[in-house]
């Protein structure tokens, strides 16, 4: 019998989740295999260390954390891959690890590097194949397949063999092979690792349309951050495993970064501009000063008062979202007052 | 599940129809061990006069017949898969999804096998004429044969998956693969039929299980055994996939937990 999930509970609900690997560890050198051989010593590497998180359904988070940080181990263990070492979760009301059909058919995981097409054959085929595995009744296959066929523009792909794809076009096969169950919660691994520009947009507008239609919750990675300024109003950041921030993403640029940037292309050369703020770079005629969130409106108009005609260009702006999270990555303590 | 592996054979037959000739090049070598020994043995037993220990040329040559046409059904490399894709990251899209890994390898097993059987069957009708071989058995020893050769093939198949999961603590099974191959090919009636063998020897055999995939449903299939001692037979093989599946079982779970989800 599986667990029932009341309507108002998390869709993932998570409490001081924690995963230890144990890992051989020995020296370098033909000496140090031998000894190893004999005598092997091994090195407990806590990747996730005691996260507590809730998401609500329909919702879109983003999930941050430098390469190591337990990102992936995180999905691993949600989506039931992983045993934990420590530590609860449920996902749509099961327990992700005991892996029952009805989870397995409830989610999904994507992984911007892992395939799980047969390469041999068209993505039609392994398409009719995980059909039948989720048990997808025909009308619903037909209607989610033309969704995403549509949303992706699926067409001229659907018939090659995967291994004659592209990696953009590979991912794209990938994400509806995914999606065809109609999963409600999708965990989502670098979903636009390797791509290019506008194929990452194209992934992008996907992943947000498809949230719109289906009202699936997402939980996110991504190392690029416009996947994540364009899709997620709540991050989640992690370091070393410790969860160090769960808010909206606007709130941490706030937090971290209570600061504007100005940019200013003079005419001529830049002169001393300290008087505005901090100048964090200045080359030529091209300066960026740092001002106080409060007195950007009024700095500015005081810029383009006092410099008149030699100023070319003027821009103010948040500073970019990968300067916050780096800020965060080097806090490596919680903000705890911002998680409320 | 029915309509789960109608899909899926129809998925294995369309990726295997790409590389058929690879499929009957693998076919091929595997028999090539069997009839080096039904070379060896025709040698030895013309030599002594046409008999050796009861086994005339005749019945040396249906035996390695029976025993190649045994090997192909019963054959089964899911513990080599099994290890590549964990390597490679290749069994955590089919751990995501609500079918059991297990089932993808039967259908990809019985595609291969039923693909190279009519090339096999070609191959093993010019052996027989070569060595002029006369079947000896009774209607009964063909359906003991059936019970039997399922039997094994699941045996065979089972005892893949108990080694498959070694990986999950071992990261690499070739070792234990190549040792695993090695005792049967002492003791499974590869070097020769079983009856000529030591007789510390043959007790070894009858007490592991590598016989039960081979030797015993190639001597059922050659009609080399009383029907009692067949039907013994098919309670040992019973016997032995019983245990096997419960091996696998235990394994299954317990490495699940060691999983470690390497490389994807």
């Amino acid at each position: 019998m599986y667990a029932v999930t009341p309507m108002d509970a998390p869709v993932v609900d998570v409490r001081a989740l924690r995963k230890v690997y144990r890992v051989t560890e020995r020296e370098t050198g033909l000496a140090a295999t031998f000894r190893s051989f004999v005598r092997r010593r091994y090195r407990e590497v806590l990747a996730v260390d005691g996260i507590t998180f809730h998401i609500d359904a329909g919702e879109v988070v983003g999930f941050l954390g430098p390469n190591g940080a337990g990102k992936t181990t995180t999905l691993k263990m949600l989506s039931g891959l992983l045993y934990p070492t420590g530590g609860e979760a449920t996902v749509l009301g099961h327990v992700p690890w005991r892996r029952e059909g009805a989870f397995l058919r409830g989610m999904t995981l994507l992984m911007g590097n892992r395939s799980q097409l047969v390469w041999d054959i068209p993505a039609a085929d392994s398409f009719l194949v995980l059909k039948e595995i989720y048990a997808v009744p025909e009308a619903q296959y037909t209607r989610t397949l033309d969704e995403l066929t549509d949303l992706l523009d699926l067409g001229p792909l659907l018939h090659k063999p995967v291994r004659g794809l592209s990696l953009g076009e590979r991912m794209k096969v990938e994400f509806a092979a995914g999606l065809l169950h109609s999963p409600g919660v999708a965990f989502l691994d670098e979903p636009t690792l390797g791509l290019d520009i506008s194929m990452q947009g194209r992934i992008r507008r996907f992943v947000a349309e498809y949230n719109r239609r289906s009202g699936a919750t997402i939980l996110l990675t991504s190392h690029y951050m416009d996947d994540v300024v364009a899709l997620c109003r709540r991050v989640i950041v992690i370091h070393h495993g410790v969860l160090l921030y769960d808010g909206a993403l606007a709130d941490l640029a706030e937090r971290m970064a209570p600061y504007k940037r100005i940019s200013v292309t003079l005419r001529g050369t830049v002169g001393d501009l300290s008087t505005y703020g901090e100048v964090v770079s200045s080359n030529e005629n091209l300066a960026t000063i740092h001002v106080p969130r409060a007195q950007a409106a009024e700095r500015t108009a005081r810029l383009v008062r006092e410099l008149g005609d030699q100023l070319a260009d003027i821009s103010v702006e948040d500073p970019p979202i990968e300067e916050v999270i780096d800020k965060v990555f080097a806090s490596e303590r919680p903000l705890a007052e911002a998680m409320a | 599940m029915i309509r789960i592996y109608r899909q899926l054979l129809v998925a294995q037959i369309q990726a295997a129809a790409q590389y058929r000739i690879q499929a009957v090049l693998w076919m091929l070598f595997s028999i090539i061990r069997p009839v080096i020994f039904l070379a060896a043995w025709t040698a030895v037993s013309t030599a002594q006069g046409g008999s050796v220990g009861g086994y005339t040329t005749s019945d040396f040559a249906a035996y390695y017949i029976a025993l190649t046409i045994v090997g192909h059904l019963t054959t089964a490399w899911n513990s080599f898969e099994f290890e590549f894709e964990v390597r490679q990251g290749r069994l955590s899209p089919k751990l995501l999804r609500p079918l059991h890994p297990l089932h993808y390898s039967v259908v990809e097993n019985l595609v291969w096998k039923v693909t190279t059987f009519l090339p096999l069957m070609l191959v093993c009708l010019v052996i027989a004429l070569t060595f002029q071989v006369k079947w000896s058995g009774e209607w009964w020893h063909l359906a003991l044969f059936v019970p039997s050769i399922v039997l094994a093939a699941a045996l065979s198949f089972m005892i893949g998956w108990v080694v498959a999961t070694a990986t999950f603590w071992l990261q690499r099974i070739n070792t234990v693969n190549t040792l695993l191959q090695r005792t049967s090919f002492i003791f499974a009636g590869q070097i020769a039929p079983l009856a000529l063998m030591p007789i510390a020897l043959q007790v070894i055999s009858y007490s592991l299980p590598f016989a039960y995939v081979l030797a015993i449903p190639a001597e059922i299939l050659r009609g080399g055994v009383t029907l009692e001692r067949g039907l013994l037979y098919l309670v040992g093989q019973a016997v032995w996939l019983a245990l096997a599946i419960v091996a696998y079982r235990f394994a299954w779970r317990a490495g699940l937990r060691e999983y470690s989800a390497v490389g994807a």
